[in-house]
């Protein structure tokens, strides 16, 4: 019998992040769940990826990190397309609160599109998403993001006929 | 990353967050979470290591297909090994806003309470 244990959310946080993400998770009160119902199987649904860890390709408009520097409570609110065969070599990353070198030397480590692929060669998924997207996860003023770069994902997600939609935090 | 899932799930999409926050995730009232304790910048896996990226997207993907309730948490079987615990997850330079608030360490609390302080607003 495999035995999980539960999750430690607070494993890698410190100082004052882990008592921003408490003091964070305080001010949240319950809502209504929206929900969606798998309409098929997963064999047979196209699965897109979303990162937030502000990846854009070597040769796509750079991510404006001096918008953060300028305004630290605020990030560049744009997104990027990021192509199902890209590379770690094809990409730079932009977000401020990480170190970049993982992602940089193995885009997976953020944005699983090889190993999407791979589910999609071993018959696991239906396909992987010509598309998938990345945006800049850090900022305290989201209403930019979610009233501009969202809708403009989610019009390009039912484009390409995307069923399901993994989301990786970094 | 909690909100945006609401959205896409709100557009008619079927979506799961892997995160290694998942209290934080939890708390926006999201539909499905995969937890799992890897490092910030890592969240899907180790660099080069393709099986146990794989596994963990494997995994997630089975978690949302096995979902039948709003809400739902899956912790996942993969942490990050002890004997990495001193992997350097740093940027190279301080973030922005903790430059800001040790030379402004009185909006510490309007971060605390997520309250844009006016004069810093877009």
């Amino acid at each position: 019998m495999q035995v999980t244990q539960e999750v430690d959310s607070y494993r890698f946080l410190k100082g004052i992040s882990r008592r921003m993400i408490k003091s964070w998770i305080s001010l949240e009160k319950p809502r209504a769940i929206p929900w969606t119902p798998l309409g098929k199987p997963l064999d047979q649904c196209s699965v897109a990826l979303i990162s937030s860890a502000g990846l854009a390709l070597a040769t796509d408009k750079p991510f404006d990190q001096e918008v953060e520097r300028q305004n630290p409570w605020f990030s560049d609110p744009s997104f990027r397309v990021i192509p199902r065969d890209t590379t770690a070599e094809d990409i730079r990353v932009y977000h401020l609160h990480i170190n970049p070198d993982f992602i940089q030397q193995d885009i997976n480590c953020a944005l699983p599109v090889k190993r999407l692929v791979e589910l999609e060669a071993s018959g696991d998924i239906g396909c992987a998403a010509p598309s998938h997207y990345s945006f800049i996860g850090y900022t305290c003023q989201p209403e930019r993001l979610l009233d501009e770069s969202i809708p403009a994902i989610i019009g390009k997600l039912r484009e390409e006929t995307v069923d399901v939609v993994v989301l990786v935090p970094v | 990353m909690g909100l945006v899932q609401r959205q896409i799930e709100a557009a008619g999409f079927s979506t799961i967050t892997l995160s290694n926050i998942p209290d934080l995730t939890a708390a926006v009232s999201v539909p499905r979470i995969a937890a799992i304790e890897y490092p910030f910048g890592l969240t899907a896996g180790l660099p080069g290591d393709d099986a146990g990226q794989r596994a963990a997207l494997g995994a997630t993907l089975a978690a949302l297909q096995e979902m039948s309730t709003p809400g739902s948490v899956r912790h996942l079987p993969f942490a990050l090994p002890e004997a990495m615990s001193d992997l350097n997850i740093h940027p190279p330079e301080s973030p922005p806003i903790a430059k800001y608030i040790a030379r402004h360490p009185w909006y510490l609390p309007n971060l605390l309470r997520r309250e844009v302080p006016y004069q810093a607003a877009s």
